[in-house]
């Protein structure tokens, strides 16, 4: 985290953001200390929980500690993309590529 | 580095300079790459193929060879002109997954019967794709940055990640096997093109014009030549668009609508 960090700023002030616990779900692309950060797309049958997006570069699953927000950042290690949180096609949150 | 609470509050600035470091790309390949030999587990059965199965699947894994090599090439000759040393340090590291790449493939190719690797990649491989990799080699030497990095890792890697997914969903299970193991190094690959590309040309706007030259240019050849790879690998007229349509969202996120 850096000093001041808005993303930061704004969870503090938002007590109702959910905390996820997040387990290693076998993604095996990035070293281990990072793997609990990931997972891979399933399929139709799969969908995303409120802590996770869809890497539109690689489409790995990058998953959070925390619910998702419009304007947060993630990255997705897995194609070294950084990525914001964004209000898609009806509302629903999605991963931008930020370059 | 200690591990964060959560990598996401990393700054973009420790972000980028641990994704392109060597100790990042050691640790990501050394679990997946554990215990396999030539790509695959030494105990995966070799499937029954018929002859035209395995004529086919030779044909395709020669043009791969093609692919791979252009890329090794590629990859290390864009070591000296790459701007900054986090390319140079990721561009040394894409060199030694190209190489494996290729010596696995060639590998395959002589568990099908083929004595003379070399020779039956000449033979057989698309006159499109030993024109692209003519022309990859040409922007390398003439040091144009922008143009090969786009050439290699956005249009050839792009293509490669989508065709080599594919082909893994139906392929024999050990070719499925080193595919599978090729698509989680060329995910880095594209990754990186793309990244480095959009930064690129967030600061210098005017490389936008010689990047649409070169894609006019070498679009037509990487295309026609997995064309010819789906034919072989035989995939349904259904799925023909899903390697055109990943590299094209690569390209649009780059501004080349």
């Amino acid at each position: 985290m850096t000093p001041g960090d808005p993303l930061q700023a704004e969870d503090d002030r938002n007590e109702a953001r959910r905390r996820f616990v997040l387990d290693d779900r076998g993604f095996d692309e990035v070293p281990k200390k990072y793997r609990r950060f990931y997972r891979r797309w399933e399929g139709p049958g799969d969908a995303l929980a409120p802590n996770e997006a869809l890497c539109p570069v690689c489409k790995i699953v990058v998953r959070s500690t925390r619910e998702l927000r419009v304007g947060d950042r993630l990255y997705c290690m897995a194609c070294m993309t950084r990525l914001v949180i964004v209000s898609g096609d009806g509302g629903r949150l999605e991963a931008q590529v930020v370059y | 580095m200690a591990q964060p609470l959560e990598v996401h509050q990393l700054a973009p600035e420790a972000f980028l300079e641990e994704v392109h470091s060597f100790a990042f790309w050691f640790d990501s390949v050394r679990d997946y790459l554990d215990g396999l030999e030539h790509g695959r587990s030494p105990h995966t059965p070799e499937a029954v193929l018929t002859p035209l199965e395995r004529d086919r699947l030779v044909t395709v894994l020669c043009n791969y060879c093609i692919g791979e090599t252009a890329a090794l090439e590629g990859a290390g000759g864009l070591i000296q002109i790459a701007p900054n040393r986090q390319a140079k340090v990721f561009l040394a590291t894409q060199t030694v997954d190209e190489g494996r790449h290729l010596e696995v493939l060639t590998q395959r190719l002589r568990e099908l019967g083929v004595a003379d690797a070399e020779a039956e990649i000449a033979r057989r491989g698309s006159r499109s794709l030993q024109e692209f990799h003519r022309r990859l080699l040409e922007l390398v030497r003439g040091r144009d940055w922008v143009a090969a990095l786009f050439a290699q890792n956005v249009v050839l890697e792009c293509m490669e990640f989508a065709v080599f997914g594919l082909h893994a969903r139906t392929a024999d299970p050990r070719t499925r096997e080193l595919l599978a193991g090729i698509v989680k190094d060329e995910r880095r690959h594209m990754g990186f093109g793309e990244n480095e590309l959009g930064r690129r040309l967030r600061d210098a706007p005017y490389a936008r014009e010689r990047l649409r030259a070169v894609r006019s240019e070498l679009d037509a050849l990487v295309l026609r030549s997995f064309e010819e790879t789906l034919d072989a690998i035989g995939t349904p007229r259904s799925e023909r668009a899903q390697p055109g349509r990943h590299y094209l969202d690569a390209v649009a996120r780059l501004g080349f609508a």
